[in-house]
């Protein structure tokens, strides 16, 4: 199915089109299960999961914009943060040395344009190529997983904050290699 | 308190919106967020632009068989009788998808109008199929007091709370009570038809009178 096939149906799924519904359900669950099992670790949560990611996007199918991005990124976006929202939540989870709320700053937005909706996937992949192997790793660990500082750091055998420092300065990197 | 310099100047949102894609932010952080990018549309654009910056990646992620959940997310949406109206829609039209998304847990409290004078005690489950969070709800009608109970599921994570919430007719989610010990209670009059539900908080509840953030939102149950 294509990306455009993806996006229609969200269009009809934000006008309640129950059917429209359960197409987009036939197309992405395996796609949106793998990446709640890959994060969880776990069929029966990542199961859970995908309901709840399905009750969202029925939810919040109005605020899907087509012009601003892809369905499938927009889906996967979706059962990524409720994944990682699910392992940061598990009681065993621990701050990575920041255990107050943050106070965030009254901003001056940086309104950014939002980057083109068909970015180039070539030029990611080869963005990442500029990076060291290890923090490249780092990266992709970080959001294919949603592995913590913590357990990055564990991995990488390096100290907490020099895999802080590792990872700000590889997508910092990554977004001028994106923007050049 | 680390790093705060890092998230108060531009350059510190740009890092804050890509460590929250990046997912690495621990919890209480990557709720500050969520709730942020809801009302800061130049932040949430960071996000998004973040979101596309690293979508490419997601073409790593496998697809997994699973079974037919469809029929268990539609009877959570649209409840199992057609003809009802659609509990969600009704929400969400008076809500907005965010709030109604935000609450963990839901449960129909239904009192009756033809209970026995005495005061029965009304009780009301809130889970969703196959969650580990379950609550029980006991309201006493003689003293107008609700007793809910976490009757499975583990306690929130440090620096958090469950909070619970009642929405009446008007649909509009009220803050109750905090609901992390495993039992508490409050006295507060419930009409008929009240629903019930949780969220999860950071710590003292609520810091804006809406619920923060779901992990599941549950079935109505109609007792």
């Amino acid at each position: 199915m294509s990306e455009d096939a993806i996006s229609d149906l969200l269009v009809r799924v934000a006008a309640q089109d129950r059917a429209a519904f359960a197409v987009l359900y036939s197309a992405t669950a395996a796609k949106l299960m793998g990446v709640s099992f890959r994060i969880l670790g776990n069929r029966a949560e990542a199961e859970e999961a995908v309901q709840e990611v399905f009750t969202r996007v029925w939810l919040r199918a109005g605020r899907f914009d087509a012009s601003k991005g892809r369905g499938m990124t927009w889906l996967i976006s979706i059962a990524r943060n409720h994944a990682i929202d699910r392992i940061r939540a598990r009681p065993d989870a621990q701050f990575d040395g920041d255990d107050a709320l943050m106070t965030v700053a009254d901003p001056t937005p940086t309104a950014e344009a939002t980057l083109s909706a068909k970015g180039d996937a070539r030029r990611i992949a080869d963005c990442f190529d500029t990076l060291e192997p290890d923090r490249a790793a780092a990266v992709k660990g970080a959001y294919l997983n949603g592995l913590s500082y913590q357990d990055l750091a564990a991995r990488f055998s390096v100290p907490l904050n020099t895999m802080r420092t590792w990872l700000r300065r590889s997508l910092l990197s990554l977004k001028d290699c994106l923007e050049s | 308190m680390t790093d705060r310099d890092d998230h108060t100047a531009p350059e510190g949102d740009e890092m804050l919106a890509a460590e929250y894609v990046l997912g690495t932010l621990p919890l209480a952080e990557r709720l500050a967020a969520e709730r942020r990018a809801r009302d800061d549309a130049g932040f949430a654009a960071l996000i998004a632009a973040w979101e596309a910056r690293l979508a490419p990646l997601n073409d790593d992620y496998e697809e997994m068989p699973a079974p037919n959940l469809l029929p268990a997310i539609e009877a959570r949406l649209f409840g199992t009788a057609p003809a009802r109206r659609p509990f969600w829609q009704r929400w969400t039209s008076l809500l907005g998808g965010a709030v109604a998304a935000a609450l963990i847990l839901v449960g129909v409290f239904l009192v009756s109008n033809t209970h026995a004078p005495q005061g029965p005690q009304l009780v009301a489950t809130l889970a969703a199929q196959g969650q580990p969070l379950v609550f029980t709800a006991r309201y006493d009608e003689a003293t107008q007091t609700l007793h809910l109970t976490r009757t499975s599921g583990p306690a929130p994570a440090a620096g958090h709370d469950y909070q619970l919430w009642t929405i009446g007719k008007d649909g509009v989610p009220v803050p109750q009570t905090l609901a992390s010990a495993t039992e508490v209670s409050q006295k507060l009059p419930l009409a008929p038809g009240t629903t019930l539900a949780i969220s999860l908080e950071p710590s003292g509840g609520s810091p804006n009178g809406k619920p923060t953030l779901g992990l599941v939102s549950g079935i109505v149950k109609t007792l």
